[in-house]
């Protein structure tokens, strides 16, 4: 595979962010909603960019804003925070035999950038083998459309109609769903995703709190297993 | 929001997409931690998706619903047959959008 040289930064940066595009399109309404909503639960616009350039996590962002209004404490905060947010530690153990081994100039930025949706590109079946250019090019265009989408909902503000009801959500899913299913090439992957799913549901069923992680892990364990007993 | 209050949220995150990056830290995986890990994409975008397609309402519980089951099914279908993310996602809004309407 190391045959050919690798092309110029520039060439493997704009791979990443053809990658990473179709991603793009179906956060920028949620990038709109996060402005928005920040706006109207009354932080100043200055804030409300502030939680996509600073913080960079949609989901998280949406809860704490929400529970900002309730007057919801900031012990409160941080535990739905930790709670949304640990799944990110298995995207960093993923990669950490690629990422770790590169200096601290680009670990620190590709830490920072990595999101659901960069992991993503970077696990898909036809992804280059890991390429720290490809990687930036994908987390920075990522992180340059949710701040552009985030500040087109900071200036709308409350006149953005309600875009919660549109079923937003669903985007997310489309992509996800568009990643995972050529991947499972293998019945293991394929016990992975199932077993993965059934929890995930099962734990949003029953209300269980970091039922995501718990799924991912279920399904992780599935998987292994699969491979090691019944290849 | 306070800017401590939004320093600390930072921290949180910022360490939950660090820490397993940083070489420092005295981690060595193991084979059998390394062999779960090659399940880590699907059984993680899947534990997302998967509730958004099967869990509706306010509790949520797991619940059928048409438009997120017929645009999910499509979706798998687009993305099995062609390997193509943008192709995959428009068709299969354009059908949970009309289904929505309908």
């Amino acid at each position: 595979m190391n045959a050919a040289p690798l092309p110029h930064p520039g060439r493997r940066l704009a791979r990443g962010a053809v990658a990473i595009a179709p991603l793009c399109l179906a956060v920028v309404p949620w990038g709109l909603l996060a402005g928005s909503y920040a706006v109207s639960a009354g932080l100043s616009p200055l804030e409300g960019q502030a939680l996509s350039l600073i913080l960079f996590a949609g989901a998280v962002q949406l809860v704490v804003i929400g529970m900002g209004q309730d007057g919801a404490s900031l012990a409160a905060m941080l535990l739905a925070t930790a709670f949304i947010t640990a799944r990110h530690l298995l995207y960093g153990l993923s990669l950490r035999d690629r990422v770790g081994a590169l200096p601290l100039r680009w670990r620190l930025p590709l830490g920072f950038l990595l999101t659901d949706e960069l992991f993503a590109v970077c696990t898909r079946h036809d992804a280059p083998a890991f390429d720290r250019w490809y990687m930036l090019g994908a987390g920075l265009v990522f992180y340059l459309v949710w701040n552009l989408a985030t500040l087109v909902g900071v200036v709308m503000g409350e006149t953005l109609p309600g875009i919660e009801a549109l079923g937003l959500e669903f985007a997310v899913a489309a992509t996800f769903i568009a990643i995972v299913v050529p991947n499972l090439i293998d019945r293991a992957l394929w016990v992975a995703a199932l077993s993965a799913l059934v929890v995930a549901v099962l734990a949003a069923h029953l209300g269980i709190p970091g039922g995501l992680v718990l799924a991912a892990l279920a399904g992780m364990g599935a998987g292994y297993v699969t491979e090691q007993v019944a290849p | 929001m306070s800017l401590f209050e939004l320093l600390t949220l930072t921290l949180v995150i910022f360490a939950s997409r660090y820490l397993f990056l940083e070489p420092a830290l005295p981690l060595r995986l193991n084979r059998h931690l390394r062999g779960m890990l090659r399940y880590a994409g699907p059984a993680v975008l899947t534990a997302i998706w998967g509730p958004v397609v099967f869990i509706h309402g306010e509790p949520g519980r797991f619940a059928l619903a048409l438009p997120e089951l017929a645009a999910a099914t499509l979706a798998a279908l687009l993305a099995w047959r062609t390997h193509r993310v943008l192709l995959t996602v428009t068709l299969s809004m354009a059908l949970y959008f009309l289904l929505r309407l309908w």
